[in-house]
C-alpha cells in the first residue's frame, strides 16, 4: 500500500485573519466566522493520508470546508498554512512550495479534477473532443490523428456518443457534460483524481450511471480519488474511508461503513440519522 | 494449534449523544477461532452476537478489549488497534463477512454481485464470473436468476447469493451472521455441506446460528452470550 498524498494541517482563512481566528471558530463554537476580525475560517488543521488506488470520501454540509480542501490541493486556491506532499512514481513534490509553472504541470499531467459545475472544468468555446485534445496537447501529444483517436476512445469509454464529439459541450445535458469532464480529467491517466460533488443536481438515474462509471474506472486504472460530497449514498457507494468535516475541521474519520453504522461524534450521528 | 483469532474482553457500547444514552451491546466477550474450525456464537436476541462480528470486521469500533488476528504472513495484529488502511487490506484479502441481509444495488446482476470480491482482489472478470457461476450452481440458485439483480429475489435466494459472495474469495477468516436463517431445509443442507467443505479447506469461521441442532452438527466450539445489563449509572456518567 503506497502512500500517494500526505496532507498536514491544511488551513485556509478568507479575510485578513487574526491570532484569535482558530480558537474562536469551529464545531464547538458553532461558527466559522471569527468574532474578532470577521474572517472566515474555511479549513483548519486538516490532515490525512491517501494511498494509491484508494477512494477517500470527504463528507459535510455546505460551508464545512470540504471543497476548499480539494481546491487547495488542485491549486485552485492557496492555503493560509499547511503542507501537502504528493508522492509521484519517481519523485515527491511538496505541493505548496512549488512555483506556478510546476503547479500547472502537475495539474495538467498528474492530477485530474471533476467539478460540480461543468463550466469550470470544460471550455464551452471548443468541442467536446477539443476539450480533451487541449489536455492531450499539454501532454506533448501533437499528432492530430492520434489525439482524435484518443479523444474518441475516452469519450466512448465514458459513454458519450462519439458522433457528438465535434459539438460544444454547452449543448449537452448535465450528465453528458460530467462524462466529458471525466473523460478529460482521465485523458492523461492521472494517479490522483479529485471529484467535487460530481453528481449533485443530476437526475437519480444519471447519478447512478456516473457513479458506476467512476467505480469501474477506479477498478481499471487504480486511480486514487478524493470524493467530496454531502450525499451519504455517494459516500457509501464509492469511498473506502471517509472524513467528516464541520466548520472547517475534520471532526471524525474512519472506515466508511463504520462512520455510517457506528458514528462517534454527535454531529455525525445527527447527519447519519437524517439520511433519507 | 494457535488460534487465527483470539478475542479477549471485548465490549461494545453505543454512546448516543443526542439522546444522552449509553447503550451496551456486548460485554466482556472471550473466544477463539481456529483454522479449519467453526466457532458458533449463540444467545438470545440482544446479546450482542452481531456486534461481535461487526467489531471484528471493524464496522463497529470496539469500546474495550482486544481481537488478535494471525495474518497470512504469521504476524499477529490487534484488529481493535490497526489502521483503517490495514483493515481495508485485510478485508480485501483475508477476512470475509456474510451479513444477515444482502445489501446490493438494484442494477447489478446476481452474477456480478457474487464475482465482485474476486474482481476487487485483482482477478479477471471472466475467471471471477466463472467461479461465481460454479458457486451459484452449488447453492441451488436457479440459472434464470443469475442475470437479474438480487434486489428482486426472495429472502432465501438473496441469502444464497450472499453466501456465495462471502465464499468466492476464500478468505482465511469468514464471519457469518445467520447464514442459513431464511433457507428451506434442502438448501440448508447444501449450505451446511458447503460450510463443511470450506472448513476442510482450512478456513476459520465465526458464525451466528439460531438452531441448536445446526450448532451441534457443524460447530467445533460454542460461545454463549447473554444480554449485557443496562446500568443506569452508566447512562448518567457518559453524558454529564
Amino acid at each position: 500500500m503506497k502512500k500517494i498524498l500526505e496532507v498536514r494541517n491544511l488551513s485556509k482563512i478568507h479575510g485578513q485573519g487574526c491570532v484569535h481566528c482558530f480558537e474562536s471558530t469551529g464545531p464547538e463554537i458553532d461558527s466559522n466566522i471569527c468574532p474578532h476580525c470577521g474572517s472566515v475560517v474555511a479549513a483548519h488543521g486538516v490532515s490525512f493520508d491517501l494511498h494509491a488506488g484508494e477512494i477517500l470520501g470527504i463528507m459535510g454540509e455546505s460551508g464545512s470546508g470540504k471543497s476548499t480542501v480539494v481546491k487547495m490541493l488542485f491549486f485552485d486556491d492557496t492555503p493560509s498554512a499547511g503542507e501537502a506532499i504528493f508522492f509521484d512514481s519517481k519523485q515527491q513534490h511538496n505541493l505548496f512550495a512549488l512555483n506556478n509553472a510546476e503547479q500547472r504541470w502537475l495539474r495538467n499531467h498528474r492530477f485530474g479534477m471533476v467539478y460540480q459545475n461543468p463550466s469550470l472544468g470544460l471550455n464551452f468555446n471548443v468541442s467536446a473532443g477539443g476539450n480533451i485534445a487541449e489536455r492531450l496537447l499539454m501532454n506533448d501529444l501533437t499528432h492530430y490523428a492520434e489525439i482524435r483517436h484518443r479523444a474518441r476512445m475516452l469519450l466512448s469509454r465514458t459513454e458519450v456518443l462519439t458522433e457528438r464529439m465535434d459539438e460544444s459541450p454547452k449543448k449537452f445535458s448535465g450528465g453528458m457534460q460530467q462524462r466529458v469532464q471525466i473523460a478529460k480529467a482521465l485523458s492523461t491517466r492521472p494517479p490522483l483524481l479529485f471529484l467535487d460533488e460530481v453528481t449533485t443536481g443530476l437526475d437519480l438515474s444519471v447519478q447512478a450511471r456516473i457513479l458506476d462509471l467512476i467505480l469501474e474506472i477506479q477498478q481499471e486504472l487504480h486511480t486514487a480519488m478524493i470524493v467530496v460530497t454531502h450525499d451519504l449514498g455517494v459516500i457509501r457507494l464509492l469511498a473506502g474511508r471517509t472524513l467528516v468535516m464541520k466548520y472547517g475541521r475534520v471532526i471524525e474519520s474512519g472506515l466508511t461503513d463504520q462512520i455510517l453504522e457506528d458514528p462517534q461524534h454527535a454531529y455525525t450521528q445527527r447527519l447519519v440519522a437524517s439520511a433519507l | 494449534m494457535k488460534a487465527i483469532l483470539k478475542i479477549e474482553g471485548l465490549s461494545k457500547h453505543f454512546q448516543l449523544h443526542d439522546q444522552r444514552k449509553l447503550i451496551p451491546s456486548c460485554e466482556n466477550v472471550n473466544l477463539e477461532v481456529h483454522s479449519g474450525g467453526l466457532t458458533a456464537l449463540v444467545g438470545p436476541t440482544g446479546a450482542g452476537k452481531s456486534s461481535v462480528l461487526k467489531c471484528v470486521y471493524r464496522s463497529y469500533l470496539p469500546s474495550a478489549g482486544s481481537m488478535h488476528f494471525r495474518e497470512k504472513g504469521g504476524q499477529v495484529t490487534d484488529l481493535a488497534q490497526i489502521s483503517e488502511q490495514h483493515m481495508l487490506h485485510l478485508r480485501q484479502s483475508e477476512i470475509g463477512f456474510v451479513t444477515q441481509f444482502l445489501h446490493c444495488l438494484p442494477r447489478k446482476s446476481a452474477l456480478e454481485v457474487v464475482a465482485q470480491p474476486l474482481i476487487s482482489r485483482g482477478e479477471s472478470r471472466d475467471i471471477a464470473q466463472n467461479k461465481a457461476r460454479e458457486l451459484l450452481r452449488l447453492l441451488n440458485v436457479p440459472e434464470r436468476l443469475w442475470a437479474v439483480s438480487p434486489a428482486t429475489f426472495s429472502g432465501g435466494e438473496k441469502q444464497r447469493v450472499n453466501l456465495a459472495r462471502g465464499l468466492i474469495a476464500r478468505p482465511r477468516l469468514l464471519l457469518l451472521d445467520e447464514p442459513t436463517a431464511s433457507l428451506d431445509p434442502a438448501t440448508t443442507e447444501r449450505a451446511i455441506d458447503l460450510l463443511r467443505i470450506i472448513k476442510s479447506e482450512g478456513i476459520a469461521m465465526l458464525a451466528i446460528f439460531h438452531h441448536p441442532e445446526l450448532v451441534q452438527r457443524i460447530a467445533d466450539d460454542v460461545v454463549e452470550l447473554s444480554p449485557p445489563i443496562a446500568a443506569p449509572e452508566l447512562l448518567e456518567t457518559c453524558c454529564s
